[in-house]
């Protein structure tokens, strides 16, 4: 090996020096699982790409190195496109889905903390999907909803998680109003309207709805929610519950068996309350729906009510 | 002073939208959170989902009194003894509808005998008034 091939092989940045870090990734086939650009199979082994990857973040974040970001960036793309794949077939281009993802990748790679120990891949994962759900959020509407009802709604979203920190407890409808610059009737026309919103398509797994694969932010809380335990016994048993995804039990757990508003639970979730709102409802549909078409009096045996 | 709504609606889904509507319209009349309006609505939708789940109703009669950031909600009449044991079931540990209005509002109670009655639901804001 010349010196110069020597440097090459000992600056990272330059991907040329080896043949399996030189060629950006070009399909999500070449992932396994979601590992990106860290599980490449062209060469790289995963403690090599992890080393690449710690190199880029901190010739950026540490020296300002924009061609490191870009060369992050362009590294992860098949990820984006990985994720973006899964959310195809809800109506809205495969294009447009890309292009939101890697925003979403862009901030994961902007707000990357070196020192917590993480690799990118894992961080980057939430915020890429996170991104995707919010454009679904923001656009994806099941009916005909008027524009200036979509765009009211969206403000009022973006309202509301401003005014909740800054007041320390829910908005009311008049404050909401006079922050969305609109009238108190066309805000509750807005929420109203919300319901028309596929709420389905913020939840629903890449292989069906309410999958646990899916990548959520409630797959990314941390800690242990000790009463959650005994919900998650009462729900095994009771078969209502059990056709609830995990999330959709959590946060019911938080509103109805903890107490917490849906402020709260947002806050806790990092959702928006609006989210919330919809999640609750729609679990409470379903729960209505399995409950409903059982003998409910067995269903509190089975919970163990007899005991009691 | 107490303002009083009387509505009679078809016993139909599409039709408690407009229920819903006015439930929230009085909410923010009653400068309720968006979170207390938000629990009063879901309190009123589960019940009458619920109660045309259980029912067989032409339609369903809806009376509302609001009076000093006070709301009771009273809907019926029902004739289901199976609606009344959800909506009446005491024990702390219960999971359906009686779980979801104990946590939704201040108060649930039934009027009336099995031949015909009324689910009252009462609330008064929760979170620290603006």
């Amino acid at each position: 090996m010349s010196a110069h091939d020597e440097r090459r092989v000992n600056d990272p940045l330059d991907l040329k020096a080896l043949p399996g870090q030189a060629r950006p990734l070009e399909d999500e086939e070449e992932l396994q699982g979601q590992g990106g650009p860290a599980a490449d199979p062209q060469g790289r082994g995963r403690d090599e790409s992890e080393k690449l990857d710690q190199y880029l973040l901190r010739r950026y974040h540490l020296h300002g190195d924009r061609k490191a970001r870009e060369q992050l960036i362009t590294m992860y793309l098949p990820l984006v496109r990985s994720l973006a794949r899964r959310y195809a077939s809800r109506g809205e281009h495969f294009d447009d889905l890309v292009q939101v993802g890697a925003i979403g990748l862009i901030k994961a790679i902007d707000r990357f903390d070196l020192s917590r120990g993480v690799e990118l891949t894992t961080y980057a994962t939430p915020n890429i999907v996170g991104e995707i759900k919010r454009y679904f959020r923001d656009k994806g509407w099941s009916v005909r909803v008027p524009r200036g009802l979509q765009e009211l709604n969206i403000r009022l979203n973006k309202v509301i998680d401003e005014l909740v920190p800054k007041l320390q407890r829910s908005p009311t409808i008049s404050e909401l109003a006079e922050a969305a610059n609109a009238t108190p009737e066309e805000v509750l026309e807005a929420l109203e309207t919300s319901q028309a919103y596929n709420s389905v398509s913020l939840q629903a797994s890449p292989n069906g709805e309410g999958g646990e694969e899916d990548a959520g932010l409630i797959d990314y809380l941390g800690g242990e929610e000790e009463a959650y335990d005994t919900m998650e016994d009462r729900t095994t048993l009771a078969p209502g519950f059990a056709k609830l995804d995990k999330r959709e039990r959590y946060i019911l757990h938080l509103r109805f068996f903890e107490g917490l508003t849906q402020s709260q639970i947002a806050e806790r979730v990092g959702i928006s309350q609006m989210h919330v709102s919809r999640l609750i409802r729609r679990s409470l549909e379903k729960l209505r729906e399995e409950i409903g078409e059982l003998d409910s009096p067995e269903i509190l045996r089975a919970s163990g009510d007899d005991d009691r | 002073m107490t303002e009083r709504i009387n509505l009679e609606v078809p016993a139909d889904p599409s039709a408690l939208k407009t229920v819903l509507m006015i439930v929230a319209g009085l909410s923010a009349r009653l400068d309720y959170s968006l979170d207390d309006l938000d629990d009063v609505r879901l309190a009123m939708d589960m019940l009458l989902n619920d109660a045309l789940e259980f029912e067989e109703l032409d339609t369903i009669a809806v009376e509302a009194e609001v009076a000093d950031g006070w709301m009771k909600l009273s809907a019926g009449p029902f004739r289901s003894a199976e609606l009344r044991r959800r909506v009446t079931v005491g024990r702390e540990d219960c999971i359906d509808l009686c779980l979801l209005l104990r946590r939704t509002m201040d108060a649930v109670s039934v009027e009336g005998d099995d031949a015909a009655y009324t689910v009252v639901l009462e609330r008064r804001p929760r979170e620290a008034s603006p």
